[in-house]
């Protein structure tokens, strides 16, 4: 009997693993994708490229062809007194608070050393990495131990005159003197994890696609309330007083953004398979 | 409760953890046998933004918790970690809002200019001044009251009744909200 204490304590611990184990439902799923094989840091790029897209097509295909036809564009545009859209930065903001509501953990700001509003400064480890890239003209990636979220920082550079002019001549702004190619701030992106799956980077495309749905979204409930509404359907600035739809807008988004995305994607899988290839070689 | 939570059950925020006392206890076990990437929680899940936001999330929330996930935001988080809701709404204590220094606005506002400055006493002047605690007398934080903002500086709503109002006292800023917060979910449903 002096074994008793042992074979109590066995017998107790297997009724326990036949409890949790044996005759156990099925596990709880992952709060994180197991099979994260992609750096956040290329998932970042993938990003920004389409951001890139977005972008541009907002800058040149609304308010630079928008200001044409007599389509409004200011960066007040969300008061209620103003007829007017929003200028590329406060897209670029809408999309962001649009991503804070989807479930996906994606952030994105836009920020510079010299902005226009004070709010969006740089400062601390933000404004140390922002005057590398400026310097490198190279992505900064690093994490931020206090919110345990990477980071990653990509050149907002100056690329349509409308840009550099408005920033050079708005009263508020703390330099005049922007010219064309200069690195005028940078966008972040957030993330908690250091890698995703695939399945993970093609969920979070999507929310950045939707986030851009959603941003525009907010500007076409906007213009029903002018006093001269543009024609929305499938004709744009370009074409006249008119802005496309929602699904003409998206459409296009996605036309100007897969090329690029499945090009990124096609390259991440080129160099995941060489990895795999090289770490079978005996 | 907090002043204003008074009718929200229990179960509004404390919502059972996903799925039976089992699976949590496998999938803990698993956890510490390092079998499964990430812990379960047991019983009841943890309270955090998400659960303030599917009530509180608005459009034109103008300090939403999210923007100060932003790395240029260290400073404050530190300071008064402004990137979670409890920081300043802690539960359970009987108050609306429970960040103790109503001049909190000082940790990202040093630099603040405005375009047209409508106060009869410039916000430049406030900053100089170090006049933290006047901020919330003109602005509410969030920006979800309707009302008339003073341009008067001598009309603007003194610290004490900001204070108060922290305090689970009448709002400086009236009743009248752009938009009222949504019917608590229950049961994660």
């Amino acid at each position: 009997m002096e074994h008793k204490g042992f074979w109590i304590t066995l017998a107790a611990l297997a009724c326990l693993g036949v409890y949790l184990f044996a005759s156990a439902p099925p596990p709880l799923a992952e709060t994180k994708p197991t099979a994260a094989s992609i750096p956040v840091t290329e998932m970042f790029a993938v990003l920004e490229a389409a951001n890139d897209q977005m972008r541009l097509m907002w800058a040149r295909d609304f308010v630079g062809e928008g200001k044409k036809v007599g389509l409004k564009f200011d960066e007040h545009w969300r008061d209620a007194d103003l007829e007017a859209g929003p200028l590329p930065a406060q897209f670029l903001r809408e999309t962001a608070k649009s991503l804070e509501k989807n479930p996906s953990p994606l952030s994105l700001y836009l920020g510079s050393d010299y902005p226009i509003n004070p709010a969006n400064r740089f400062e601390g480890a933000q404004l140390e990495r922002f005057q590398i890239l400026r310097r490198n003209r190279e992505p900064q990636f690093f994490y931020m131990a206090d919110t345990r979220l990477q980071v990653g920082m990509f050149e907002d550079v100056a690329f349509a005159e409308p840009c550099i002019q408005c920033h050079n001549q708005h009263p508020q702004s703390p330099k005049g003197d922007w010219a064309m190619q200069d690195v005028m701030g940078a966008t972040t992106w957030m993330y908690p994890e250091p890698a995703v799956s695939p399945e993970e980077l093609v969920r979070t495309l999507a929310a950045l696609q939707q986030g851009f749905e959603e941003a525009y979204a907010v500007y076409l409930e906007k213009v029903k309330g002018f006093a001269q509404p543009p024609a929305v359907g499938r004709q744009w600035p370009r074409d006249g007083y008119s802005i496309p739809d929602a699904a003409t807008f998206r459409q296009e988004i996605i036309a100007r953004t897969a090329p690029g995305t499945l090009q990124s994607l096609v390259a991440l899988t080129a160099a995941r398979s060489r990895e795999l290839a090289h770490a079978s070689t005996p | 409760m907090n002043r204003g939570h008074e009718t929200v059950a229990c179960d509004g925020c404390h919502r059972p953890a996903p799925g039976t006392l089992r699976q949590q206890l496998q999938a803990n076990v698993r956890y510490w046998l390092g079998v499964r990437a990430t812990p379960a929680d047991f019983g009841r899940s943890a309270v955090g933004d998400a659960v303030c936001l599917d009530c509180h999330d608005r459009p034109n929330d103008r300090h939403p918790v999210y923007r100060f996930l932003e790395p240029r935001f260290v400073k404050a988080r530190q300071a008064i970690a402004p990137h979670h809701c409890l920081s300043c709404h802690a539960e359970h204590r009987g108050q609306r809002v429970t960040q103790p220094d109503i001049g909190y606005c000082v940790q990202c506002h040093r630099e603040t200019r405005l375009r047209k400055d409508p106060l009869d006493m410039p916000h430049d002047r406030l900053i100089a001044l170090k006049q933290w605690d006047s901020c919330l007398g003109c602005h509410d934080f969030h920006g979800n009251h309707i009302y008339r903002v003073p341009v008067e500086a001598e009309r603007t709503v003194p610290a004490d009744r900001i204070r108060g109002y922290f305090t689970g006292g009448p709002s400086p800023y009236g009743n009248t909200l752009h938009y009222q917060a949504r019917k608590e979910v229950r049961n994660g449903t």
